[in-house]
């Protein structure tokens, strides 16, 4: 994937510095007129890893063929990174890899371009999870995972609060976000009631196991928690799951059951470069044959309902927006999420730190 | 015509010129990058601090108010004192060794401390980790030779922690003290056993009084670092040791609230700031940061 990388980047490099060439000398303008009538180039943002590999199969690939430009940066396009880009007026990403807490911190603070639905089709993603200032572009999951080799039967998330049924450490992210929902989850809240969030029931059923709770920070991090034995359950993201799964032969194991089914947003910077070029480029990830790549690759669920019955038998149990595991599955609710992220995040973090 | 006072004038100014404005326009280029590239971006930061989200002093405010700040700052408090103590015990009986070592064994002790220094911060949480966890080779140890019948908790707390962050800061606290003991003149010993002192006596009245400038200035080293600490508490903490610079990462990268991120930037500036001055009052800074 560093191979994909570094060849990425010359390529981009010399398309700049070809672009800095024509403004330079406006002798070769009229041989550079072809070029200026090329596409724009849109930057999409992620987190780096296998993801760099999987998104250039998936979405920069079929792009090219559509005459698009698109290119990977893995830098992660964290909240305030990209406040700080739209801020000081030095935009250079065009189309993020985010989540529902984007929407909530970056919404309001107007850093957020407005998702232009004429170009990105609504009809090609559950409408739940198309909102004005992100569209959704893949399902994940929190779930529950478990050591098999410390419990013997299929344990329901109630058995992840209960220390007497089965010993031992537990895994938790640490971040309110789908955390708080598997402790109501747990406590008996059904999941049409969910919303509301009641943060202080959460708390306090997390507070019954608190002192035997590791928290962590990345998805590797859980992984490794769970491969060592560190933890005998824990709650981490589907694909995090299903890796550890494949690499201790079963040992680890997990369910969609009462999880919560989460969309990552693609959200657009305010004033990007490439302008009403990132809203063809999220189109075209919109088409569902990229998605089951995506799926296959790291088990990013298709958000394109067209995608689910394209996924190959196999992949069925392991893609979260699969029907039957949607239908096991509590959904976010973002509007929660814009009101509340901020303060709950901070009070999750006090409550853990405490 | 010209009066006396016009043929004196320029005289002194002249004077003046050549003794010092020339040095500082020596370090002007040096200056001026120190000012564009350091102070000015810092200053916007700390700018954010009274005008976000609006003017005034109510991201300060905080400090006194907010109980999840007091809390987290308390956390940093503690772990960086205990961290430094301990820190400063282990890096004085290294260096008295050191000091005392042939001229072979202190090249090899000096490549024992200072190989640590050049392996990333984060390798070093990773390898505590596989250390320190419960099945991990500290306790497989322990439980094979019987010393213990289970597991230790060394890990995923404040213990972790510490160890993580002391085994970071040795090469801190052993550099200054080594170099301040390596300047004491060992005939003052001598003379003290030659007077008839015992070992404990001549070191407890000779030597240590001698050594403290070195303690001071590598404690107060040790303890500034450990108040950034991030990585080391976050790997090895479990996630429930919250420190400040984990805190201010929020802030700024997360939850977006700047103005509290930049206003505990600023105030640990002001600490850092405050006890560096101290430390230049007590030790030599050119002799402590240039003798290695």
């Amino acid at each position: 994937m560093n191979a994909r990388n570094s060849a990425l980047t010359p390529t981009r490099r010399a398309i700049l510095k070809a672009g800095a060439g024509m403004l330079a000398a406006p002798a070769v303008l009229g041989a550079g007129g072809a070029l200026a009538q090329a596409r724009k180039e849109v930057v999409v943002v992620n987190y780096g890893g296998a993801a760099m590999k999987a998104f250039d199969e998936a979405y920069v690939q079929p792009f090219a063929a559509q005459g698009g430009r698109m290119v990977l940066d893995g830098s992660g396009p964290l909240n305030g990174k990209i406040l700080t880009m739209v801020q000081s007026r030095n935009v250079t990403w065009d189309i993020c890899d985010c989540g529902v807490t984007t929407l909530a911190e970056l919404g309001p603070r107007n850093a957020l371009e407005k998702i232009d639905y004429s170009i990105v089709d609504k009809s090609k993603v559950a409408t739940e999870f198309a909102y004005e200032n992100g569209v959704v572009n893949y399902m994940f999951s929190s779930v529950l995972a478990w050591d098999t080799a410390k419990v013997k039967e299929t344990p329901t998330l109630a058995d992840f609060f209960d220390l007497k049924k089965y010993p031992g450490r537990r895994m938790v992210r640490k971040d309110s976000q789908a955390m708080l929902e598997l402790c109501l989850i747990a406590d008996g809240v059904p999941f049409d009631k969910l919303y509301p969030l009641n943060v202080k029931r959460a708390f306090a059923k997390l507070e019954t196991i608190k002192k035997d709770v590791l928290y962590w920070n990345s998805g590797a991090e859980s992984q490794s928690l769970m491969r060592d034995g560190e933890c005998v359950m824990g709650l981490l993201w589907h694909t995090r799951a299903n890796v550890l799964k494949g690499e201790t032969n079963n040992r680890i194991a997990y369910t969609f059951k009462d999880g919560l089914l989460q969309p990552g947003l693609w959200v657009v910077p305010k004033n990007n470069p490439a302008g009403a070029e990132a809203f063809r480029a999220i189109a075209s990830m919109q088409q569902p044959e990229g998605q089951v790549k995506l799926l296959t690759a790291m088990g990013n669920g298709p958000s394109n309902p067209a995608a689910q019955p394209m996924v190959p038998e196999a992949l069925r149990a392991t893609n979260p927006a699969d029907p039957a595991n949607a239908a096991v599955q509590a959904k976010i609710n973002a509007a929660w999420y814009i009101e509340n992220h901020s303060k709950t995040f901070q009070a999750y973090l006090d409550f853990i730190s405490s | 015509m010209t009066t006396p006072a016009d043929r004196l004038a320029p005289s002194p100014s002249r004077a003046a010129f050549s003794a010092t404005a020339r040095y500082w326009l020596l370090i002007l280029p040096a200056l001026a990058l120190m000012v564009v590239c350091y102070l000015y971006p810092i200053s916007k930061v700390l700018w954010l601090s009274v005008t976000e989200p609006q003017p005034g002093f109510d991201n300060y405010a905080m400090l006194a108010t907010s109980a999840s700040i007091q809390r987290m700052l308390m956390t940093t408090a503690r772990i960086s004192v205990i961290s430094t103590l301990i820190t400063l015990v282990l890096a004085y009986i290294v260096s008295y060794a050191l000091v005392h070592a042939s001229e072979q064994v202190r090249r090899w002790m000096f490549l024992g401390v200072l190989v640590p220094l050049w392996i990333s911060v984060l390798v070093r949480a990773f390898a505590w980790f596989v250390l320190l966890r419960r099945e991990g080779l500290v306790n497989n140890i322990l439980i094979s030779s019987g010393l213990v019948d289970a597991p230790l908790s060394l890990i995923w707390n404040e213990t972790g922690v510490l160890i993580g962050m002391i085994h970071y800061m040795l090469p801190f606290g052993i550099l200054p003290i080594y170099a301040n003991m390596r300047d004491i003149d060992q005939r003052c010993i001598a003379a003290a056993r030659g007077l008839g002192a015992t070992r404990a006596v001549a070191f407890r009245t000779v030597f240590l009084p001698l050594s403290m400038p070195g303690v001071v200035g590598a404690g107060i080293l040790v303890f500034i670092f450990s108040l950034g600490f991030f990585v080391t508490p976050a790997i090895l903490g479990g996630g429930k040791t919250l420190m400040i610079a984990e805190y201010i990462k929020v802030q700024i990268l997360e939850i977006v609230r700047w103005g509290v991120g930049s206003m505990l930037a600023g105030t640990l500036l002001i600490i850092i700031g405050a006890l560096l001055v101290v430390l230049a009052r007590v030790v030599d800074l050119r002799k402590l940061f240039g003798a290695v």
